[in-house]
Formats: C-alpha cells, structure tokens, sequence
C-alpha cells in the first residue's frame, strides 16, 4: 500500500479580483522530502505558500495536511516550521530573548529550548553573539538566527521562503547542509527559491509553477525527461558548416556559430544515427558533453510555457 | 485550549516587558520624591527663606509690629533714600499708602523683584488692617466674619432618584473617569508604537506561524491593559501620597479621604476595568489595520475611546435625561456613563448589571473584531484597508 503524502494539494485554484494567483494546482509531497516550489516572480508561489500555513484559503479545491492520523485543511501551527519571505525579529531583543521567546510560543519547555538554542547557535556558529541584540548582526546572520527559530520546536513540516536569498555563497552552503541535517531528523521541508544550484544539490522533487500553473513536476531526472532534454553534445567543426545539407531532424539543433553547433539529446538510443550525420556535415575539431543544469531547464520550461493570453486564444 | 492561554500569557509578559523600563520607572519615582522633600524643605523654611523681611513703613503707619517674619521699621526719610537701602538689601521692602482709611485700603510696595513672601505678607496686612477698620467701625471680629461668610444653596429635587449633594459621589466617579483617561493614553500611545513596529519589522508572519491571530491579539491586550492599570494605579498612589503629604505634613492635619465613596468604589472599578479593556482593543483593532503609520488617517480614529468618558463628564449636570439612560445600558458607552450615573443618582442593581453584561458584550465584539482586522491587515499587506473593508471583516471573516 502507498504511503499517504504528508501534504496534498488538489484542483487548488486562488483569484484575487481579476487576477488568478493560483490555477488548477495539483501536487503532493511524502513525508520526509526535500521539496522545492520554483517559479518567476508573481509565478503565484507566495499565494501558495500562504494557503498552506492557512493564512488565506483556496477558492476552490482542496488541501489537505495528514499528520498524526489526523487531516487538517493548512499546516497546523504545531507542526509548522516558517521562515516567511519578509522576515523579521525584535532588532532591539538580544538572540537569545528572540529565539527564548519564540520557542516558549511554540510550547517548547525553557530548559530545553535553552540547550536547542545552545545547539543551533554552535552550528551557525554564532553562540558568542547570543547576549548581543539582534541588530548588531549583519543582515545574513540575522537571517540565520530566524532559521533558527523556524525549528526549534523541532516540526515535522518546515516551509521555507526564499531561505538563500541575501546570503553570501559561503552560508547558502550552510543553510544546505542545515537544510540536509533537518532531511536527516526525519523533516519534510518545502522551500521556494531562485538559487536553482542550491535546489540541485537539496531538493528530491521539485514544483515549476508560472502564472499558478504547474509547468514541470518530479525529480530532477523525471524533469529532464518532461522537458524532453537529457543532455547535449557541443560540436566544433574545422571549417563553417551548412545545416541544411543534414538529413536528420534539425529542430534540436542549434547554430551556436559559423562552425559550432549544439544538439540536445532527448533520447540517447538514437545517439549513434545523429553522430554519424554529424560527422559528415564537415571534420570535427572538438567534441564536448554538457548535461542541462536547473537553472537552463527552468528557462526553458518558462519559455516554452505559453502566457495567459495564448491559452485564451488557444481554447 | 491550556497552550493557547499560555500563549496569551507570554504574549502579554513580552508585551508589558517590552515597554516597562524598570530604571525609568525608579528614576521617576526618585524625582517625585525629590520634589516632595523640596516643597517640604522650602514650605518649612529650611531653604531659601530668610528669618526675617524688613518693611519700612512710613513713621505714621497704623501697627508698631506685624506677625513674623515680618518686621517693620517705621522711617521718616523719603522714598529716594530708602531705595539705596533696598538695593543694597538692609531693606526687603518699602511699603507706601496710596489713599486714606475711609478709603479701600491701597498700598503700594516697592521691592527689588518679585519675591515669594510678598503674597504671605499681603494676607498679613489684610488681616491687620480688617483688625483696625473694625476698631474704627465700632464692630467686633465675629460680625466681620459674618459678613465674609458666603450664602449656602441647599438644592432640592423633583426627581427623587438624584440624591442629596451629601450623598453625591462625582468625585470618586471623575476620579475613576479621570484614571480611565490616563489609562488609555498609555494604551493608545503604546498600543499604535507595538503594533505597527512589529509591522515594520516583520514579525508579524512569524507570529502568525506560531499561533493564530486572535491568540496574538489577546496577549498584547493583556500585556497593554496591564500598562494601562499600572499607568492608573500608580498614579492614584501618587495622588493619595500628594494628599498625604500636604494634610499630615505640610498642614499637619489628619489625612481626609472622605472624598472617595469606598462602596462605590468596586464597582467603579469594575466598570473601568472593562472599559480599558475595550479602548486597548479598540485601539489594537484601528492599529492592525495601519500599515504605515507616518502616512496613515486611521490614526485619529484611536482617540474614538476618549468619547464615552468626554460623555460621562457631561452628563454631570443631567444624570437621569433619556439620552443617558441610553448610553448607560449602550455597550460601546456604558463603562463610562453608568459609573457616573451610579455616582449621581440611585440606580437599581439590575440596572448596573444590565450595563456590566452590555460592557462584556461590547468587550467581546471588539476583541474578536481586533483579531480579524488584524488578520485583514496581513492579507492586504503593503495596502491599507478602507473603512468599509475593516467594516466588513470586523463583522464577518471573509472564508
């Protein structure tokens, strides 16, 4: 028997006046997963986002959390891990009277929530500032102090809003590997983020929304595979080439210059067959092999998903 | 239900916490007593006064001696050679008659500024020479006394529920109206700077991922009310220490809290209780739906919880009208008229209780519309809700 997912969403649409935020969304996430919502700005990824701490509700549709036997229509606010996109704390509080007083919210017992502090501040290495108010940090290690607020009353849900964004590469490493430590402890965490190489490395499945549509949904590898693009071979030739002379499909082709051109293989059993056609278009100076990363999929898919209008004028 | 209430309370404590400035609180305290010994000392004399003001007098002045710490000298000599006398201070002051004793009597009184004893001795001279025109008039002491004495006006009413003006109690009930003020100043200024500046910082989603917005809202009515009767407590201390120190030590008289009707006291109490209440949840409610406070005009509607007590005082004059029957039992009002009713007229127990269920009821509305506006806030965040949307959220929660 399958395993029921720690959150599902279905059909869930979202209208503000005249604009649709969220379209017909469908997805699920199992217990435990690393999650990424990824989308353009205004792709309605924050309108979901609040659906799901039951801060506004669908129009239609359903969402539905399943936590200890029981089904709930938001992330209850026990289980609920938040870093919101505007983030914030008491700058004039020290850390400690910050997260003391956030985790004490959350109903963890103060000796606890004192060695959970204690833990989290070694591991972001800021326990020397513990006693220093919260705005003598600067902006990134204020953000890691609400990171660390979002999980100390240990959830089983943590919902993440562009958690990478203002930090230097050096702590966007530390946020992944403590997003990585929170996968360990069992967490489910969903994140929202335009960092699509932080994605790469963390996420096990991922959502690509534009205009509350989902555009691209699963794995990496199953991504890929939707989007038909598996890898791509850069060719350079010696001397300037004439695609029309090549017999095979030339769609996946591109003229990168005079003599380089770039084909995308979508399916590597036909990978023989295009080669050989290849060589004979001129002699081949350099061959080189490039698997799609995140970020050129996403603009991709984004490119390739029509606007509003065009499904309007479509139907 | 036991987390949520626990919520409530650390919500409250960070709330009062986050505005009580211990140090402060003790500083203030330190001044007024500072200023307190200062009245004492220099109203006993130990500072500043000298032991004696000499007056010169001219040779044919009525008295050879007035009471201390007046001394006066009579001199012969013209007032230009008495100035240099002044200046160069072996006088206090020149005093020179103006008209006869048939007259009003008019003096004038030449000093080198203006002095604090001068008041002291004006009384000082009145009560010499009321003393020599009774002597001149053939009249006694007592028989000028009578006729000092003003008319007394007993009023009697029509209206046998307004009682007698010994029975009257305006002034505990103006003095509970006047705390409620106080309290609610305390509120409104405090209330606004919470709210918003948690707007600003951003926690306010934090919160919401902690509990819901109605937990939150409660707490920092707690915590404000709780300012708001720290604010009315301690100034009803200093008030009664103030009193104190002027009857029992200044004028060395017994301390007279007659003034305070202790029976209606409790119940004056009560209602200002609930009516704090319901202006700090008022207040949170009109806060939570500023989202910039240096651009908003929301702003003046938290001074709307000033009204009912603006009404309570005006009712003095006619505490058993149709109008104030009304307000008395009107939710939004009755915390603040149906004290000063009780204070001025006798009203039915069930009267005062209808009006305690009606306050309870205007205290739950705006309770649960201050949690909703406070949500609203948050969905519409970066845009201000219109009176009309507040309107219709504080009535009903869109789903």
């Amino acid at each position: 028997m399958q395993e029921k997912p720690i959150l599902n969403v279905c059909n869930v649409f979202k209208h503000y006046q005249q604009v649709t935020a969220v379209d017909n969304l469908s997805f699920s996430v199992k217990e435990g997963e690393i999650f990424a919502l990824l989308g353009p700005n205004g792709a309605g990824k924050s309108s979901l986002v609040r659906m799901l701490i039951g801060f506004t509700h669908p129009d239609s549709g359903t969402i539905t959390v399943n936590l200890d036997a029981r089904s709930y229509s938001a992330i209850p606010h026990h289980a609920l891990g938040y870093l919101p996109e505007d983030r914030g704390l008491y700058s004039e509080k020290t850390l400690t009277q910050n997260l003391m007083y956030f985790a004490r919210l959350r109903g963890v017992d103060k000796q606890i929530a004192k060695q959970r502090i204690d833990f989290w501040l070694n591991e972001f290495e800021l326990i020397e500032r513990q006693h220093d108010p919260l705005k003598s940090l600067s902006k990134g290690n204020q953000q890691k102090v609400q990171l660390i607020s979002a999980v100390l009353h240990e959830p089983k849900l943590v919902l993440l809003d562009e958690p990478f964004s203002g930090l230097d590469p050096i702590n966007q490493e530390k946020v992944v590997t403590f997003l990585a430590k929170l996968k360990q402890r069992g967490i489910t965490v969903i994140l929202s983020a335009h960092q699509m190489a932080m994605v790469e490395k963390l996420a096990d499945r991922m959502l690509l929304m534009n205009q509350g549509q989902t555009v691209l949904l699963g794995s990496l590898a199953e991504i890929k595979q939707q989007i038909g693009v598996s890898a791509e071979l850069v060719l350079r030739y010696e001397t300037d080439i004439n695609l029309n002379t090549l017999d095979a499909d030339s769609s996946r082709l591109t003229l990168l210059n005079n003599n380089t051109i770039r084909i995308e293989l979508s399916d590597a059993k036909h990978l023989n067959t295009k080669l050989i056609e290849l060589t004979q278009l001129g002699t081949l100076q350099h061959i080189e092999s490039k698997t799609m990363d995140l970020h050129q999929l996403y603009l991709k898919a984004i490119a390739q998903h029509p606007t509003q209008e065009q499904r309007q004028h479509g139907a | 239900m036991e987390h949520k209430f626990k919520q409530i309370l650390l919500v409250a404590k960070w709330e009062f916490m986050q505005f009580f400035k211990w140090k402060q609180e003790l500083l203030s305290k330190v001044i007024m007593l500072c200023v307190g010994l200062f009245i004492y000392f220099s109203q006993s004399g130990a500072l500043f006064s000298p032991d004696k003001y000499v007056i010169a007098v001219p040779s044919n002045f009525s008295a050879s001696q007035l009471p201390a710490p007046f001394i006066i000298e009579k001199r012969s000599e013209a007032v230009e050679v008495l100035i240099p006398m002044l200046e160069n201070k072996q006088l206090d002051g020149i005093l020179l008659p103006m008209n006869t004793l048939d007259q009003q009597q008019q003096f004038k009184l030449i000093t080198v500024g203006k002095m604090a004893w001068q008041k002291e001795f004006e009384m000082v001279l009145s009560t010499h020479y009321s003393k020599v025109l009774a002597e001149r008039l053939n009249i006694t002491a007592q028989q000028i006394e009578l006729l000092q004495q003003p008319i007394t006006l007993v009023n009697s009413y029509l209206d046998t529920k307004i009682k007698s003006q010994e029975q009257q109690s305006s002034s505990t009930a103006i003095g509970v109206l006047v705390l409620m003020i106080i309290g609610i100043f305390m509120s409104f200024g405090q209330i606004f700077v919470s709210i918003t500046g948690e707007k600003q910082q951003r926690v306010t989603e934090q919160l919401y991922a902690c509990m819901s917005a109605q937990t939150w809202i409660d707490g920092k009515i707690f915590g404000q009310m709780l300012h708001s009767l720290k604010a009315m407590i301690s100034t009803l201390i200093s008030f009664i220490l103030v009193m104190a120190f002027m009857q029992v030590i200044l004028k060395g008289q017994p301390l007279d809290l007659s003034m305070i009707n202790f029976d209606l006291l409790p119940w004056l109490g009560l209602f200002a209780l609930l009516g704090i209440y319901m202006a700090t949840a008022f207040m949170a409610a009109i806060a939570s739906a500023i989202d910039d406070p240096n651009h908003s005009g929301k702003t003046a509607f938290m001074i709307l919880p000033l009204l009912p007590m603006i009404i309570g005082f005006f009712i003095i004059d006619s505490p058993s009208g149709t109008f104030v029957e009304v307000l008395s039992y009107f939710p939004l009002t009755a915390f603040a008229v149906m004290p000063m009713k009780m204070a001025l007229i006798d009203v039915p127990i069930w009267q005062t209780l209808i009006a305690i269920v009606s306050t309870l009821i205007g205290c739950y509305f705006t309770r649960v519309s201050a949690g909703r506006l406070f949500k609203l806030g948050m969905v519409m965040y970066g845009k201000e809700p219109n009176l009309k949307q507040m309107l219709r959220w504080a009535l009903k929660e869109p789903s």
